[in-house]
């Protein structure tokens, strides 16, 4: 008993710090979401949540994470899929997973000046597709593919998008090629062997079997976008209004009028994202007894 | 005709490798069990890939009950496979693994479910359909895989060294299992191993394989006592092998340094000179009446269980003598000089 | 079934990708050397090596980076071991913890940290140095993921009680057996760890801005709302930064690098 207790002390100082810095403050931030400006417990904070302003930062962050969790779920399943299952040669795929797990850790302020350099208004990608111009027949120059003339702003929330695909897909690479890896050729030859044809395959097994693997994939995409704040404040100061920069506005001086009611905004944020890892856990765990990873 | 005909095939993989399996041909009639025996990388599992049409052969054709399915796709032929792997799909239970094959292929719901139960009472496995693979333990889910490949009453039945994953114990009981299940479908059955017991025990017949090439065909009885090439003696259970001079070609007579022996068949290329005896453990008494005798110092002994294994130094070489055990049996004592003897019709020269 | 046939949709696919990857590299290397109209220099880099506030804010953020590193393997290390040792049972609860930073985004906890920490009986923003302590603690949490998957990784793949065990029947004590067995085989492992915690903490920005601390991500934020091409040379020389410590892991450990996304 003595000893069992000795074995505790041996993780104690790990524990003391999880708890000083990370449980601590972050009860002591979801409390204050449910106090007023005394410290008396009240719901008003979390009402607050449902004002107009409030649900419009929500719906961004939202928007933003469900389309590039999509868009770089499907860009880094087709690219995964194409460098296991596809013909590509040893080098290629090996090169391709090494670049995902450097683009997929490139984030922050460098990718936003990246996504300027090159599709700013004078940024490199623009000016190309600018200079694509003829004549037109009353001699006026029509430049047919300026981004900008065509409505596409980086700085806005399609912009967002594009420059968050840019790790959103590789990290679906990394995540999802192990999935990919782990369909075993011999399910393909049974079925084959069973009389199955190659789409029967994949729509009996192939695609089932790889479908909590893909959903948990998206999920963790979705956090990933959702909790981002650095990429959105280096690209547009701060004026396209996601969750996180609304929270970092409130940090910095009380644009809500309310310190409390940032907490309750941040405690919300917790919640969106603990439901997704949760859910993303609970497909992982199904994955990996089918995969056998 | 009969029923399956292997002829001439051979296989390359890519244009400079060797050839993986090299001019197989073979005839299998209807019923029969066969087993492709041979180490890792013989050409055995490739031979049967080609059979099941995973591999297109380089050369050769195979003709299953008189139709040539060279060029039909593997999921044409109707023939049944199980894997060293259970490769069950893990997305669905038991049940519907089973029925698998003739959901493909479109047979009604009623149907399915009848066959299924019939195929689950014959695995002795009725209460699991609900299951799923990850459920179950390493046998059972290979059970299922034999019951999914018979559902769709093959013509021809392969298995793919489906024991190797498995416990010894389990190994055992499941081996009967497929015996006894091809003989009540009297179906025809190719049986892949590297294990020689495995194909000793179920087999028909055995085909020896060694570097993709057929070594000896035969029944396990003629592979065991009559091997026809040094290889097949030697993979094939344990083998003593005695340096020795022949003296007289034309009866097998030789000697083993000084010692005169007697075999029963002429020796194999006609001629006198060095060559090996070859006798198995198994046929050397201690201290017997065979025509044949040599002395020698014990080693070692290893008592096995049922058979008592003593190792004997007999001039320059080591030979290994299996004695049956009983309760009675007297062991010798290590370093004890002992005579071992056999009869001529139990050896045999070999170059 | 055979697999060396063309198939048209891997190479679109691939080379999607590789378009996605390269021309934003590519179109930042182009546009941070044209600082000079009409030639092609690299003016942009020059400038931002002259100006002391970057080296300030580099060597501030690098000596963060360093200390953090040290702080981690100190904790995490150690804790780890003992866990596989003696712990195993509390193994699932130790990694649910290190997994927090994920649900927890780095705004939300920079917010918890500034509302406890920066009151009595804290007052912990109150001087530098205090400031510096908790700005580190923030980073040992944002790095914890990844420090801790390298190192439980290397532990389980060299299965420390046998170690340990022969270690201590040949007569080592246990300083020895963590210093002389334990470490060395763990070298890979926490060399990879370490890297990857140094790269997040140069290009971090939200602690260091919230706690307003001179780092290299506050400096870039200044830089990108004032001038044109010298941000994207910061951005060149931030990816190569992360290359090379990427780099080495995938030399030292030949395997795939596999990281997570928080801290950004």
């Amino acid at each position: 008993m003595l000893a069992s207790l000795w074995n505790y002390l041996g993780v104690l100082p790990f524990f003391a710090f999880i708890i000083a810095f990370l449980i601590f403050p972050a009860t002591n931030l979801f409390a204050g979401a449910f106090q007023d400006a005394k410290g008396n417990f009240t719901l008003v904070n979390i009402q607050g949540l449902f004002s107009p302003y409030i649900l419009k930062a929500y719906r961004t962050s939202l928007e933003v994470s469900l389309i590039t969790s999509v868009s770089g779920g499907v860009l880094g399943f087709f690219v995964a899929y194409a460098i296991t299952m596809g013909a590509a040669p040893r080098w290629v795929r090996s090169s391709l997973l090494t670049f995902s797990g450097l683009a997929a850790n490139f984030g922050g302020v460098p990718l936003a000046f990246a996504f300027i350099a090159t599709m700013g208004r004078t940024g490199f990608v623009t000016a190309i597709l600018k200079s694509i111009c003829y004549s037109a027949a009353d001699a006026s120059q029509v430049c047919p593919f300026d981004p900008y003339k065509a409505g596409f702003s980086l700085y806005s929330t399609v912009g967002l998008a594009v420059t968050y695909t840019y790790f959103q897909f590789p990290l679906m690479v990394l995540v999802i090629t192990p999935a990919i890896e782990g369909l075993k050729r011999e399910w393909r030859e049974a079925a084959e062997n069973l009389g199955a044809s190659a789409w029967q395959y994949w729509w009996l097994i192939g695609f089932p079997v790889l479908l909590p693997s893909i959903l948990g994939a998206t999920l963790l995409l979705f956090g990933s976008a959702f909790g981002a704040y650095a990429t959105a404040q280096a690209l547009t100061g701060g004026s396209i209004l996601l969750v996180t920069i609304v929270i970092g506005q409130q940090i910095r001086g009380d644009v809500l009028g309310d310190t409390n009611l940032g907490y309750a905004l941040a405690l919300g944020m917790v919640v969106v994202m603990a439901f997704c890892i949760a859910l993303y856990a609970l497909l992982d765990r199904r994955a990996s007894r089918w995969l056998r990873r | 005709m009969a029923f399956l005909e292997i002829s001439g095939v051979t296989k390359h993989f890519g244009p400079d490798a060797g050839a993986a399996v090299d001019d197989f041909s073979l005839s299998i009639e209807r019923g029969e069990f066969i087993s492709f025996l041979g180490p890792s990388g013989c050409g055995k599992t490739t031979t049967l890939r080609v059979v099941a049409g995973f591999e297109q052969a380089s050369a050769g054709s195979v003709h299953i009950n008189g139709v040539d399915v060279s060029s039909v796709p593997a999921n044409r032929r109707n023939v049944g496979m199980v894997f060293q792997a259970y490769a069950l799909f893990p997305n669905m239970t038991v049940a519907e693994n089973v029925g698998f094959g003739l959901r493909v292929a479109g047979q009604p719901a009623a149907l399915i479910q009848a066959r299924v139960a019939v195929m689950l009472e014959l695995i002795r496995l009725p209460d699991y359909a609900r299951r799923y693979p990850h459920q179950l333990s390493g046998g059972q889910q290979q059970r299922v895989a034999l019951a999914r490949a018979l559902a769709v009453q093959p013509q021809l039945l392969l298995l793919d060294e489906p024991l190797s994953a498995l416990d010894a114990k389990i190994r055992i009981e499941l081996r009967s299992e497929i015996r006894r299940i091809q003989q009540e479908l009297k179906l025809t059955t190719i049986y892949v191993t590297h294990d020689q017991e495995e194909a000793l025990s179920l087999s028909d017949r055995i085909v020896v394989m060694n570097m993709g090439r057929i070594e000896q065909v035969g029944t396990p009885f003629e592979i065991y006592n009559y091997p026809r090439t040094a290889f097949t003696a030697s993979f094939v259970g344990h083998l003593n092998l005695l340096p020795v001079q022949v003296t007289d070609a034309a009866t097998g007579a030789c000697t083993f340094e000084g010692t005169p022996l007697a075999s029963s068949q002429p020796a194999p290329n006609k001629q006198a000179g060095s060559a090996r005896l070859a006798i198995r453990p198994e046929e050397l008494v201690l201290n017997g009446t065979g025509a044949n005798r040599l002395s020698g110092r014990v080693l070692s002994v290893n008592f096995l269980g049922n058979v008592v294994r003593l190792r004997v130094r007999v001039g320059a070489v080591e030979l290994s003598v299996d004695m049956f055990n009983e309760r009675k049996l007297v062991l010798p004592a290590v370093d004890a000089q002992v005579v071992l003897s056999f009869p001529a019709h139990a050896c045999w020269l070999m170059d | 079934m055979t697999k060396s046939r063309f198939n048209p949709w891997t190479w679109l696919w691939v080379t999607v990708a590789t378009l996605y990857f390269f021309v934003p590299l590519w179109g930042t290397f182009d546009f941070s050397m044209r600082m000079k109209r009409g030639a092609f220099t690299f003016l942009a880099y020059e400038k931002v090596f002259a100006d002391p506030k970057f080296l300030d804010s580099f060597r501030y953020s690098a000596t963060m980076g360093v200390i953090t590193v040290i702080v981690s393997i100190m904790l995490f290390v150690p804790t780890i071991y003992w866990i596989h040792l003696k712990l195993p049972r509390l193994r699932p609860v130790v990694e649910l913890l290190t997994l927090l930073p994920f649900i927890i985004p780095v705004i939300v906890l920079v917010f918890g940290l500034i509302r406890t920490f920066s009151r009595p009986p804290f007052r912990m923003t109150q001087t530098e140095f205090t400031t510096d302590i908790l700005i580190t603690a923030g980073y040992v949490i944002l790095s914890m993921p990844f420090m801790f998957r390298a190192v439980d990784v290397g532990m389980r793949a060299i299965d420390v009680r046998t170690l340990t065990e022969a270690a201590q029947s040949l007569g080592a004590g246990w300083l020895r057996v963590l210093f002389s067995v334990i470490f060395p085989n763990l070298r890979v492992a926490i060399l990879s760890g370490s890297l990857i915690t140094f790269a997040t903490v140069v290009g971090e920005l939200i602690l260091a801005d919230f706690l307003v601390r001179p780092a290299l991500g506050p400096y870039m934020i200044v830089v990108g709302g004032g001038k044109a091409y010298e941000p994207a040379a910061l951005g060149i020389l931030s990816f190569g930064l992360t290359w090379i410590c990427l780099g080495i892991i995938q030399l030292v450990s030949r395997g795939d690098v596999r990281l997570q996304p928080i801290g950004r």
